[in-house]
């Protein structure tokens, strides 16, 4: 690819949205069992260091789900170098598809779970648009999920 | 003025000098080679599996930040990053450590209103609480339609800031590194170390139907029983 060509000349160049995430698990069937079953995230790919270079490097392996447009939106990480904890990141949000996952039909898949909810967004601060619900709670790895319906 | 950390002190730079080598399928595969001989390469393979169904999520809304200086924190987003501060909050309590106090910043990028919360905690002597790397491997931000990581790789450059990989293309194509998306990715360190991708022009699941139709990636060559089930 010829980078000359690709370089914009439009000004200073910024980010235009948060896209994806990839976020360190300790069980990966565990953690994707939970997003797959509870989101309906579709399993887009896996990168694995005996099948990438660079996965071999890092040590990561790594298993991508889309949210149905772009490649991945999420990304399960384990790493055996790596002790997962809770000091980098207090929570991510997500925002439903009304359409296929309506916030009563989640709630109702994490009564069965277990999963206790809490209602509203994690942060106090936090502003939601007018008519927009939040709840908040962990995933198996303690992670708090915000999500907006 | 706050004090601007281009570079954070722990980055390893031995990965930092190799990676640029992984553009080379040659290095590639020396890389890979133990696995290609005992096999493990082909049962562990690096894939794309398709997507042919709607999920329930739309789209990311907002992602929180630890950090361990906030005017240094926000400076490095508005200046790296491009974003926006939208506002200050007021200092409110942890919602899950009692007796942590929580003073945030709300940032915003182009085109998502207060995507990312910068979040300085202290304890209750007052003391900040220190920020790790191993909650995230990273976050990424896509760019402006029309702009790339190859103008932001220089536009970082000129200010100083480390680029610690790409911009790369994430697939087999020649230049790319061997790996998935398809997106052209720049990762940078953050003021706190977090690590912060860059990207454009990421693969969808029309370009995966492109070349695949509507053969799940179980339905492709080079599946073997041993990979999971898409």
């Amino acid at each position: 690819m010829a980078a000359s060509s690709l370089i914009s000349t439009a000004g200073p160049v910024r980010a235009a949205r948060l896209q994806h995430t990839v976020f360190y698990v300790r069980d990966m069937d565990e953690s994707r069992e939970f997003y797959e079953s509870v989101f309906d995230l579709q399993f887009s790919a896996k990168n694995h260091p005996d099948s990438s270079a660079a996965m071999r490097l890092s040590a990561n392996t790594m298993n991508f789900f889309s949210f149905g447009h772009y490649h991945h939106d999420i990304c399960l990480v384990t790493n055996p170098n790596v002790q997962l904890d809770h000091d980098e990141f207090l929570y991510f949000s997500m925002q439903l598809n009304p359409d296929t996952l309506p916030l009563a039909e989640l709630r109702t898949r994490l009564q069965r779970r277990g999963v206790a909810v809490r209602e509203g967004s994690v942060l106090k601060s936090r502003t939601l648009m007018p008519g927009q619900a939040a709840i908040h709670f962990p995933d198996p790895n303690g992670h708090w999920l915000e999500v907006l319906g | 003025m706050a004090r601007i950390h281009p570079n954070p002190p722990h980055l390893s730079k031995f990965k930092t000098r190799i990676s640029p080598l992984l553009r080379l399928p040659l290095v590639r595969e020396l890389i890979l080679l133990p696995a290609t001989l005992t096999g493990k390469r082909r049962s562990n393979k690096t894939f794309d599996y398709g997507v042919f169904q709607p999920s329930g999520v739309r789209q990311l809304g907002q992602h929180s930040l630890y950090v361990e200086n906030l005017d240094r924190a926000i400076a490095w987003y508005e200046r790296a990053a491009g974003l926006v501060l939208a506002r200050r909050a007021a200092p409110e309590p942890h919602p899950f450590a009692p007796g942590t106090v929580l003073h945030c910043a709300y940032l915003s990028a182009s085109d998502q209103p207060e995507c990312l919360v910068l979040i300085e905690r202290r304890n209750a002597r007052n003391q900040v609480v220190e920020t790790s790397d191993r909650g995230f491997f990273h976050i990424a931000f896509e760019l402006a339609a029309g702009q790339t990581t190859f103008a932001l790789a220089q536009q970082l450059r000129a200010q100083g800031y480390f680029v610690s990989y790409g911009p790369v293309k994430h697939n087999n194509a020649p230049g790319g590194d061997g790996e998935t998306g398809g997106n052209v990715a720049l990762y940078v360190y953050d003021a706190d170390g977090h690590n912060i991708e860059f990207f454009y022009d990421m693969d969808t699941i029309e370009n995966y139907r492109q070349r695949y139709g509507t053969r799940k990636g179980t339905e492709r060559s080079g599946w073997t029983s041993a990979t999971p089930q898409a």
